[in-house]
């Protein structure tokens, strides 16, 4: 297990290190280089410009050019943002990831629960009427222009029924007085997020070793998943930021639905084709045949081994998430990655650009890592490098 | 040999052709494409219909009979769907988007499938060295999200309606699709018959050419499909963004609208004419091609077919 | 009374091209602790009887007539909920493909330790000591338990399915092709392995294979398949040192024995008939050596020949 992460560790980082190629290929190896804007402008002088030429190193020949930026992206050093002079891109960056994260990884979240959970009884039943619907419907919003859609809903619960905010992601009115900045809550969120459902996860892998019976086993899981659920509630509750925690939630209901409609049927088609596929297994048949009731067969059974591809596709959901981000983001004028990114490109902040492009790419290749190294964990083939046993 | 070819061919069209008439989806999509495909062919003889191209050209038009009320317009008679903010008929800027969308997604997705085909057959075919550079190549294209990769490129270089066809294209043949193909011409190429091509003497290339990559045109086709749907969607995303440099198309009149501020709050639903239109079109243009693609799936994948 | 006792049992798939005639009108019956061998050509209906005995067919199949009764009570009729609580625990099977029937991603004894507590409910503990006890049973070392099917060997996944099939007690197991996928000498370990079990627990087995040296070793009675109809059933040594249907001679002679006369070996000509459209009368009289007139218009009836010796045949061999 640990050698094929390895291994798999050593191909990204190779992967990465073409990636970074590309990009300062394409962005910074092109005929014209940033200067380029300001050559029309009167107001600078040409010495002015062969300075900054000199200060971005582009006097240099190409090959140093590129050491030069190959060391400065793997220290850290993205520059600094012409629009924002002078924040450098990296702190630009890191005060907004988090509310792109926040978002995408809920909505990832939701419906992938809610693709698994239709592709699931959808397969099952084997056509019919559900099928028809779900899968004609779910395609139907898996393909429609986002922010066509994205303006229909706007239009439909903030406007029509009055539900949810306009855009944004903060109210001025309730953040006015607030001890903190948003950054501070979006990033509890976020540790909420994850460490709540990782520490439930302990839970159940600490029961596992430890109580024997089944039957206990699954109360006892009940327990601890409420359990920690309740002690989150409580400690948002009692830091006095739970109305920021509540009202960042409400402005993230409109872009939720938005992701959550479109998103499901892609989930939903793959966990579908996938049961189907394993439905034909012959495990499936002995299961059956061992007297066991549909639904453990379809959940236990059928279910945990399709699980397989649509688990690492969620993973990779979140890679392509950030395309959906930049999108989105846009339409909802929620201010994470993706709208700095195309605010960066619209108001030509090179550096900011770049910056925001390569930690998306960065982000990706991450997500693709899991990935795999989640696919090696749920399926015990995988990770079993040794033939088989005697 | 090649009427039996045609004859050959014909015959399993017709037997695919019944497969696919019965999915679910493929009928849907065909009748799409071909809505939107006429829809948009019919646009010169709108043109005609409407007499004056003064008023109703869909870039320069101005609709100087509907003075002296202001634009944009809400629907009327000489204009079913209304006017835009600078006083084009907005039908006629539909007709002449979707053809434009039509061109470039066939064009794009074209040219992309078919250097995925070459690309993958040729891979599957010599396998080694040249198998690994062009598999470790789709990677790292794969991993470009690719509209966040546009709209940063957007910064460096200008993009052109037809830069834009040529990028996808690139991206979209060397890309996942690429890994999918190959797998495929694979099938073909462990095939005894391929090895006694090659003793009887036949060359690498006319090997690829006449044996393997017609094996591998049904799924190339089938991806085609996805690939219009690609390439349509990230146009009109990158003419809602702005980024895009091109005078009409579907995704400019929704910018157009949002940039002076027609979408803002209450105005959404006054002036509905402005976006709902051609968000519907682009989403039924994808939706159809993306339809087609899964029918087409069912009669290339036996396996989702129904017993 | 016997234990299982299939009567004039019929059952058909439906495609799209016509219905699969896959069991047509079968006799037979097994009593309690003794192993019936069901023999045949491959698509003869062998499997697609233990499937339907444990009602285990897909949605386009139908039983059309007929009764198992097993222990007295009629099987057919039963709903789906009535059936469960017969599968595994009185009937079990093993598939064909053993290989394939443990799921990847759960380790063999919680795969057999779903099956006891479903039907048996005990203690977490005491179930592991049965699987142990099982596993010996099978010549398993019990420690290999908590391992992954992927980490078994061929012969370990075949004696780990029995084990699974033998978990709840059952008084019936109907093996279909148990050691196909196995070479000679581990198929003979287990074959001898799984007649000792049957023994020592005095329970009722249905072998079926298509491999006429396996059902001889293990079966007390066989039954002769072919395209869906059971042309003949007797004791083994009444099948192989009189066979009366022409079907069974063909077969028998396909291997010479050792002592004994010599024959000549018959060699079948043709293939089985599509079950969709079968020969009017006799399904089996195209390749007949001994067919005459009548076989060609009416089917043979199913009667008894000597005590509990069977046959459909319009001109047995006598």
């Amino acid at each position: 297990m640990l050698r094929y992460s390895l291994k798999r560790f050593i191909q990204m980082a190779v992967v990465l290190v073409i990636y970074a190629t590309l990009v300062w290929f394409i962005f910074y190896a092109m005929p014209g280089d940033v200067t380029m804007k300001f050559i029309g402008n009167p107001k600078i002088k040409p010495e002015a410009i062969q300075k900054m030429r000199v200060q971005f190193g582009l006097d240099k020949p190409v090959y140093i050019q590129y050491a030069l930026f190959m060391k400065s992206l793997f220290t850290g050093n993205l520059g600094i943002s012409f629009n924002h002079y002078p924040r450098t891109v990296w702190s630009i960056i890191a005060e907004r990831w988090p509310r792109t994260v926040t978002l995408f990884l809920t909505a990832i979240v939701l419906y992938y629960a809610v693709g698994f959970y239709l592709g699931k009884v959808i397969a099952w039943r084997r056509g019919g009427v559900a099928d028809y619907t779900a899968t004609v419907g779910g395609i139907m919003l898996w393909t429609v222009f986002t922010p066509w859609w994205c303006l229909l809903l706007i239009w439909f619960f903030a406007f029509k029924l009055d539900w949810f905010p306009l855009g944004q992601f903060v109210t001025p009115k309730v953040w006015m007085l607030a001890p903190v900045g948003s950054n501070f809550v979006f990033t509890r969120m976020l540790a909420t997020g994850l460490f709540g459902p990782l520490a439930i996860l302990v839970g159940w892998w600490g029961l596992r070793k430890v109580v024997h019976d089944s039957r206990t086993r699954k109360w006892l899981n009940w327990g601890v998943t409420a359990g920690i659920l309740a002690i989150s509630l409580l400690v948002w509750a009692n830091s006095g930021l739970g109305k920021y925690a509540l009202d960042i939630l409400w402005h993230m209901g409109v872009p939720l639905i938005a992701l959550l409609t479109i998103g499901f049927a892609g989930s939903m088609l793959l966990m579908r084709d996938s049961m189907l596929e394993t439905i034909n297994e012959d495990y499936i048949l002995t299961a059956r045949a061992k007297g066991l009731p549909e639904r453990v067969i379809r959940d236990h059974h059928a279910a945990r081994t399709a699980l397989l591809p649509v688990a690492t596709s969620f993973v990779l959901a979140i890679a392509f998430a950030l395309n959906g981000a930049v999108i989105i983001e846009s339409v909802f004028s929620w201010p994470g990655i993706g709208r700095t990114l195309v605010n960066a490109v619209a108001t030509q902040d090179y550096p900011l650009a770049v910056g925001a492009y390569t930690f998306l790419g960065l982000f990706a290749l991450i997500a693709h890592f899991a990935a795999d190294i989640l696919y090696a964990v749920l399926d015990p083939r995988i990770s079993y490098k040794r033939g088989e046993g005697a | 040999m090649w009427k039996v070819r045609v004859k050959l061919t014909a015959k399993s069209l017709r037997a695919n052709w019944g497969m696919f008439a019965h999915s679910k989806l493929g009928p849907i999509g065909l009748f799409l494409i071909v809505f939107f495909l006429l829809f948009g062919l019919v646009h010169p003889l709108y043109l005609v219909y409407r007499g004056s191209d003064k008023i109703y050209d869909p870039v320069v038009g101005f609709a100087y009979d509907l003075l002296p009320e202001g634009n944009p317009h809400p629907p009327t008679l000489s204009h079913p769907l209304g006017t835009d903010i600078l006083g084009r008929d907005i039908l006629g800027q539909l007709m002449h988007s979707t053809a434009k969308a039509f061109m470039l997604g066939l064009i794009a997705a074209g040219f992309g499938v078919l250097i995925s085909t070459l690309v993958g057959s040729i891979a599957a075919y010599f396998g080694g060295f040249i198998d690994s550079v062009f598999m470790r190549l789709a990677d790292v294209v794969m991993l470009f999200p690719l509209i966040a990769f546009l709209v940063a490129l957007s910064a460096a270089i200008e993009i052109t309606l037809f830069k834009l066809a040529i990028i996808l294209a690139i991206l979209m043949g060397f890309g996942g699709t690429t890994i999918i193909l190959k797998s495929q011409a694979l099938t073909v190429k462990v095939k005894p018959f391929i090895e006694a091509a090659r003793v009887s003497g036949g060359g690498h290339f006319r090997i690829i050419l006449s044996h393997i990559i017609p094996n591998v045109l049904p799924l190339s086709f089938l991806y085609m499909m996805f690939g219009v749907t690609t390439a349509i969607f990230s146009e009109a995303i990158l003419s809602y963004l702005g980024f895009l440099n091109v005078r009409m198309s579907l995704g400019i009149m929704i910018y157009t609208a949002n940039d002076s501020g027609y979408l803002i709050g209450s105005r959404l639903g006054t002036y509905w004419y402005l976006w709902l239109p051609p968000g519907l079109i682009i989403s039924l243009l994808c939706a159809g091609f993306y339809f087609v693609g899964r029918g087409l799936d069912e009669v290339v994948n036996p396996r989702l077919r129904e017993r | 009374m016997a234990l299982l006792e299939v009567s004039n049992l019929t059952m058909h798939y439906t495609t799209r091209v016509g219905d699969v005639m896959a069991v047509d009108s079968v006799d037979f019956t097994l009593e309690r602790g003794r192993a019936l061998g069901l023999v045949g050509e491959s698509g003869c209906g062998k499997t697609s009887i233990a499937m339907t005995i444990l009602k285990l067919l897909p949605e386009n199949a139908r039983i059309l007539g007929g009764q198992i009764r097993f222990d007295g009570v009629d099987l057919v009729p039963l709903s789906e909920d009535q059936m469960r609580k017969y599968r595994w625990d009185h009937i079990s099977m093993v598939f064909q493909a053993a290989m394939n029937s443990l799921n990847p991603v759960y380790t063999v004894g919680d795969q057999i330790l779903e099956a006891i507590q479903h039907h048996m409910p005990m203690k977490e503990r005491v179930a592991r000591k049965r699987i142990a006890e099982l596993f010996n049973l099978v010549g398993l070392d019990p420690a290999v338990m908590d391992q992954y099917p992927h980490e078994y060997s061929g012969g370990m996944k075949q004696r780990a399915v029995i084990a699974m099939a033998l978990s709840c007690d059952p008084s019936i197991i109907i093996a279909d092709e148990p050691t196909t996928a196995l070479d000679v000498i581990v198929q003979d370990r287990i074959l001898k392995q799984i007649d000792k079990i049957r023994e020592e627990l005095n329970m009722g087995m249905i072998y079926i294979s298509h491999d006429i040296a396996v059902i001889a070793e293990v079966s007390d009675r066989i039954g002769v398949m072919y395209a869906g109809k059971m042309v003949e059933f007797a004791d083994t040594h009444t099948i192989f040192k009189s066979p009366v249907h022409p079907y069974t001679y063909a077969l028998m002679s396909t291997f010479p024995s050792v002592k004994g006369d010599k024959r000549e070996l018959v060699e079948l000509p043709g293939e089985p008939p599509n079950l969709i459209e079968p020969p009017l009368g006799c399904r089996f009289h195209p390749r007949c050596p001994r067919a005459t007139a009548v076989c060609q218009e009416q089917e043979p009836v199913f009667t008894e020949v000597t005590n509990e010796h069977f046959c459909a045949c319009w001109n047995q061999r006598s």
